[in-house]
């Protein structure tokens, strides 16, 4: 098409020419990227390499760092109970929040879609809890699951002895577990519903109407029109779902700070601990090098076995 | 007959969306009333929260704000999020969209590549280069200074920013771009009097979220700062909490403090937020 106006219109071919000249300014491509580039790389790229060398060291800030092989990795695995704990609360929160985020946000996103008046406002409401500090509302549900004073107060009056919600410490995924699993799912369901509404509302009406026309049920045409054509989506959610559980700090940190006794620890708590309290640079590398294996593996696996199909729209 | 079956119809229509109103005002409060019950609770003596945490405040302890402000440092700590948050912000959004326009609009193979290694930085976590960035921000001297906390910050808002901006930048006509090219208008000139006015909505949506993420971030600012009067107000917050602490009421004053600026933002402009968030992953 261009070449044919090229032709046609000479001074189209011109014009064209200056342009290509101008987006093809490669001294122009560098010094836009230039410092994004650069920052990316000293920050982020460099400190990855590095951290790699330090998790096959023993280091501690005070001496510099001593190469001692695989080292820190069997220790990691054979002699840490807390990473026990850590790898398998970690795992567990990224399948609870993986599976219940995505049911109920999309849940969510399928009844405001189908709702005429206020989508917007609720819409809003839900979204609300991801923009505010996770810091903060853990300290909130923290209070709220007290022993004494928060829901147990309100369960008391009616006589119901609660739980002691974030203090338990018995089964294989403990209570607090599940308390901050919830917690999680409050707070950050809003984004899966919030992506998912703008996927559905980008469906085509028509496409419904036909298959109406057919003969569909509404729950037919969820089954065999909203699901594949909402697949996309399942990825970047899903990603961010699995990403975002394995790096989960702050609400713990606030609500329980890896207690009691280690058992509501995560990767993330855990390397800040050996790291930040103990200074055991090397070894809480290995940690980090671990959590970074876990974000890619669920990345990848995400990407391979999720086939998306393109329609035509 | 056949009034009555629509009149049924229609009927049960009423019904099933009745029940589904309930249903969304349930959640809603859900989501309002803890947060509702803070601002109560925030307002209250420590006395009464022990005996009756769900009761309204009789008397107002508008005390407890004064409190978590001077005694609590909570005053210093917004003035640190600001000053921290503030020049992450605009530094970030320029490098940000500087970028963002070459991936979007210029013709070079490499700058393909370029999208995908901004990419690759928000499957990284910050806890992966916490370590190693720690030792070489104290051999900087950086550490304890605002400035080592503001890198990091442009560093990670990087990719949300590209990735935002490159789909506003490419949704731009191209007919604009070639209309300036004829009258002479450099690259540069391209950039910064056509492509940053024109994406005001996507600067816009990836500022806010670049300033809430900063804002809100604690795991950096607890490793990077050990001076108590540089801590930004997330860290400030964990002061209040402890196994055996008492101070409820000032706790959550404080808790009010730290959230209120995002929720007064984000109730003025949660339709642009929401909309441009959601134009910019969809197109993406």
């Amino acid at each position: 098409m261009r070449s044919m106006n090229a032709f046609a219109y000479p001074h189209y071919r011109k014009r064209g020419n200056h342009m290509n000249r101008l987006l093809e300014d490669r001294k122009a491509a560098f010094i836009f990227i230039a410092p994004a580039f650069l920052l990316f790389t000293l920050i982020l790229f460099v400190p990855i390499i590095q951290v790699i060398y330090y998790s096959l060291c023993n280091y501690t800030g005070l001496t510099k760092p001593d190469f001692i092989g695989l080292k820190n990795y069997i220790d990691l695995f054979t002699s840490d109970e807390t990473m026990k704990i850590a790898l398998k609360n970690s795992i567990f929160f990224m399948l609870f929040s993986g599976i219940t985020q995505q049911i109920i946000g999309l849940f969510m996103a399928v009844l405001l879609t189908n709702i005429k008046a206020g989508r917007n406002l609720f819409k809003n409401i839900y979204y609300l809890p991801c923009v505010l500090s996770s810091a903060a509302l853990g300290l909130l549900w923290a209070f709220l699951f007290n022993p004494k004073i928060g829901i147990n107060n309100l369960l008391s009056s009616f006589g119901i002895q609660g739980p002691n919600w974030l203090f338990d410490t018995k089964g294989f995924i403990p209570l607090p577990m599940w308390v901050i699993g919830f917690v999680a799912l409050w707070q950050y369901v809003g984004q899966n519903m919030m992506l998912y509404m703008a996927q559905i509302s980008g469906i085509s009406r028509d496409i419904y109407e036909a298959s109406y026309i057919d003969g569909a049920s509404k729950g037919q045409s969820f089954r065999f029109i909203t699901m594949p054509l909402i697949k996309p989506m399942l990825v970047t959610t899903l990603s961010l779902n699995c990403i975002g559980s394995l790096k989960f700090f702050d609400l713990i940190y606030n609500m329980t700070q890896g207690g009691p006794n280690h058992r509501t620890d995560v990767l993330a708590t855990h390397l800040y601990t050996q790291g930040f309290k103990y200074y055991k640079y090397g070894y809480a590398s290995a940690i980090s090098i671990v959590l970074l294996i876990l974000c890619l593996l669920a990345t990848f696996l995400i990407n391979k076995c999720i086939k998306v199909e393109t329609y035509e729209s | 007959m056949r009034i009555e079956d629509n009149q049924k119809i229609k009927k049960k229509i009423t019904v099933t969306s009745v029940l589904l109103y309930a249903f969304l005002i349930a959640l809603a409060l859900v989501y309002l009333l803890p947060l509702v019950w803070m601002l109560s609770v925030s307002l209250k003596s420590n006395r009464d929260v022990l005996t009756s945490p769900f009761t309204p405040p009789t008397v107002l302890q508008v005390g407890n704000y004064i409190f978590a402000w001077t005694k609590g440092q909570l005053g210093v700590a917004t003035l640190n999020s600001v000053i921290v948050c503030s020049s992450a912000l605009i530094i970030s959004l320029l490098i940000g969209a500087m970028a963002a326009f070459a991936i979007a609009r210029m013709r070079l193979g490499f700058l393909k590549y370029m999208m995908q290694y901004f990419l690759i930085g928000m499957m990284i976590p910050v806890h992966c280069v916490l370590i190693p960035l720690f030792v070489r921000f104290s051999n900087w001297h950086l550490t304890n200074q605002m400035i080592g906390l503001i890198i990091p910050y442009i560093t990670f808002s990087l990719p949300m920013t590209i990735f935002l901006m490159t789909g506003f930048f490419k949704s731009m006509p191209n007919e604009i771009f070639e209309a300036a090219c004829i009258d002479g208008c450099s690259i540069y000139g391209c950039f910064i009097r056509i492509g940053l006015p024109l994406s005001r909505v996507g600067m816009f949506v990836a500022g806010i979220m670049t300033f809430v993420g900063n804002w809100n971030e604690l795991l950096l600012a607890m490793v990077f700062i050990s001076d108590t009067a540089k801590k930004t107000l997330p860290v400030t917050l964990t002061y209040f909490v402890g196994p055996y602490s008492t101070n409820y009421v000032q706790m959550f004053a404080a808790i009010i403090i730290a959230i209120a600026p995002t929720i007064v933002v984000y109730s003025i402009f949660s339709n642009q937020i929401v909309d441009g968030l959601t134009t910019g992953a969809v197109k993406g």
